[in-house]
């Protein structure tokens, strides 16, 4: 179903494994072409907030809707033709091809038993372009670089056509030429209209490229907002337990960490 | 764009030659493999301890087909009661093992593993020696014949479930698998020896079977193995492009919409159901479904939709050699588990420590 809403509306979700609560109160949205983050502490709850979001978590109470369609009610299948999720790297080595691996993206679509129709070819052949990735496809995933394969990883979520796109820490072990540029095709890939939820621990990469932060502490949201009203050397402090400087340019503030976490040369 | 997109679309197309040859790679081993193998199977016809040329072989075989299996002297007899259903068990049981070990790889997420190696191919045996050695199969009896694979898939899927209950209660990592299938093998064996130490009298036809045999396989054998394996292989080509994706891990092919968890637990019950079928007539043939799907991934890639056709092809025709050289052994026959895990275990030491860094342990 199309609509001019929220592509995700997540209201007062709750989830806890066992009998407490990791994420409470949980409610956000995201529009069409508008590229999210989630910045919080180690364990603070942001790959578990992406799972319930997919289903692979079941959530206690609240509801999530993708596309204005609750995922209590959706099937994995159905998930997966509207939300992809994108693992931070490609495991293990199978000797599968770039191609093969990419064309795993359509699984939700596939019709026949066995191959991709011209139309699940048309889309792959797209993916291969956007993302520069033609030259590599015939080659196995072992051999391409970190950077190489971030893209691919990429244009596996991509060829799921999805509305909504979860990235889990894409720009994990990258050198700072291929997290920008994996910055840049997420943006890309928002400014296109897919809506775009991604945890990520680099700060100055979020408040350069995102539209809006989620700020996650303790299971709670305590802060929703552009770069620069969430973004803050109080905010950092009460997440992170770090002093940090604030500096803007061209109107968009990084953080310079000028605290320590010793205390007379002992963890704090 | 536009324009860069159709020049690129015919660079891709010409690019596309690469996946296109790997399947062309693959239609060949496969189309090659099959005239290899009938020819091999013809040629296995006249190896044994009673000398058959390939000229009376091949003779004796258009009679037997003509007559609809009677032959008319001894050879053809021979052929017939003896080499013919010998070696048709050991294609069908060649290509099990390929496909099980290609298709638990993919599920397990671990290219280190195979039905020997997570000690299910023990389960089996164990079952059955259970049995047999218990009373409740007594060789050659017709009566209990069917016995032998339902022992076998009782060991098999019961040896299954014990491993994957210590894996998953060790924290479900690929390497978890190896660890628990290793115990439970190594328990099974133990188990194996110990009833096999107190019945020394009925040791013999067992002795044989353990070290893995084709000997004593009989027609009735291969009418109880035969329809089986055939469906359970092909049922597992059917799920090749849906093992592609669980080579992404289970959570990875969650997001893409499959129950990864219930499909994993059923295909790996299967793969057991085709391991007891593989094992119950001929014993424990280790490494060969860990050693052929990576012979083929090393040659035709990791995309099951053309691994698992190589796979099969492959399996039988190395288990027909195999069993071949056994056969012609002039001191006497040679037991093909022990020939198969000579070749396997230098090839199985040289995977772990050329692949074994890659993988999470």
């Amino acid at each position: 179903m199309s609509c001019d809403g929220p592509v995700l509306r997540v209201s007062d979700m709750v989830f806890g494994y066992d009998k407490e609560n990791n994420l409470e109160d949980i409610t956000f949205d995201i529009k069409a072409g508008e590229f999210v983050a989630i910045l919080g502490q180690n364990g603070s709850g942001k790959t578990t907030l992406m799972r319930c979001i997919n289903k692979i978590l079941k959530i206690n109470s609240g509801d999530v809707l993708i596309d204005d369609d609750s995922i209590l009610s959706m099937s994995m299948e159905e998930i997966a033709r509207v939300c992809t999720t994108v693992p931070a790297d490609v495991s293990l080595d199978f000797s599968l091809t770039v191609r093969d691996y990419i064309s795993l993206g359509r699984t939700p679509f596939i019709k026949s038993l066995w191959w991709e129709d011209e139309e699940d070819e048309r889309i792959i052949d797209q993916a291969l372009w956007d993302f520069g990735i033609t030259q590599y496809e015939s080659r196995r995933l072992h051999e391409l670089s970190s950077g190489e394969r971030a893209r691919v990883v990429l244009a596996k979520g991509v060829v799921q056509t999805p509305k909504l796109m979860l990235v889990d820490e894409p720009s994990a072990h990258l050198d700072i030429k291929y997290k920008v540029q994996v910055m840049e095709l997420l943006k890309m890939l928002a400014d296109k209209g897919m809506a775009i939820l991604m945890a990520n621990h680099d700060i100055n990469l979020l408040t350069r490229f995102c539209d809006r932060i989620l700020l996650l502490h303790k299971g709670h949201i305590i802060a929703d907002g552009p770069p620069k009203d969430v973004i803050t050397a109080e905010n950092i402090r009460t997440v992170f337990g770090i002093e940090v400087e604030m500096v803007e340019s061209n109107g968009v503030p990084y953080v310079l960490p000028t605290g320590s976490t010793l205390t007379g040369g002992s963890i704090r | 764009m536009a324009d860069d997109y159709e020049r690129l679309s015919s660079e891709v197309h010409g690019r596309k030659v690469g996946s296109k040859k790997v399947r062309a790679v693959a239609t060949l081993i496969v189309v090659f493999g099959v005239i290899a193998i009938v020819f091999l199977y013809l040629f296995s016809l006249t190896q044994g301890a009673y000398p058959i040329s390939f000229a009376e072989a091949f003779e004796q075989m258009k009679i037997i087909i003509e007559t609809m299996g009677n032959p008319e002297d001894m050879s053809g007899s021979i052929i017939f009661t003896i080499r013919m259903p010998r070696s048709i068990a050991v294609l069908l049981v060649g290509a099990g093992l390929a496909v099980a070990g290609a298709v638990m790889q993919a599920l397990i997420h671990n290219p280190l593993v195979d039905p020997y190696v997570t000690g299910v191919s023990s389960g089996a045996s164990f079952g059955v020696v259970l049995m047999t050695l218990g009373g409740v199969i007594s060789v050659g009896s017709v009566a209990t014949m069917w016995l032998i694979p339902v022992g076998a898939i009782i060991g098999a899927v019961g040896a299954f479930i014990l491993t994957m209950t210590v894996a998953e209660a060790a924290g479900g990592k690929a390497m978890s698998y190896v660890l628990g299938g290793t115990i439970m093998a190594a328990g099974m064996s133990a188990g194996t020896t110990l009833i096999m130490y107190f019945n020394a009298d009925k040791i013999q036809h067992i002795t044989s079977w353990m070290f893995g045999s084709f000997a004593t396989v009989q027609w009735d054998d291969v009418m109880i193995m035969f329809i089986p394996i055939i469906l359970i292989i092909a049922f597992m080509v059917l799920q090749a492009r849906k093992l592609n994706v669980m080579l992404l891990g289970e959570t990875q092919a969650q997001y893409l919409g499959m129950n990864a968890r219930t499909y994993k637990r059923n295909l790996l019950i299967l793969v057991a159901i085709l391991t007891a079928f593989c094992v119950a007539y001929c014993g424990v043939i280790g490494f060969l479904g860990l050693v052929i799907p990576h012979l083929c991934r090393m040659v035709v890639g990791g995309d099951h939709r053309v691994l698992l056709p190589t796979s099969i092809v492959v399996g039988s025709l190395v288990l027909l050699v195999a069993d071949i050289i056994c056969k012609s052994n002039p001191s006497g026959e040679l037991p093909i588990g022990a020939i198969i895990s000579v070749v396997g275990v230098p090839f199985f030491i040289y995977l772990m420590v050329k692949e074994g860094k890659k993988y999470v342990m």
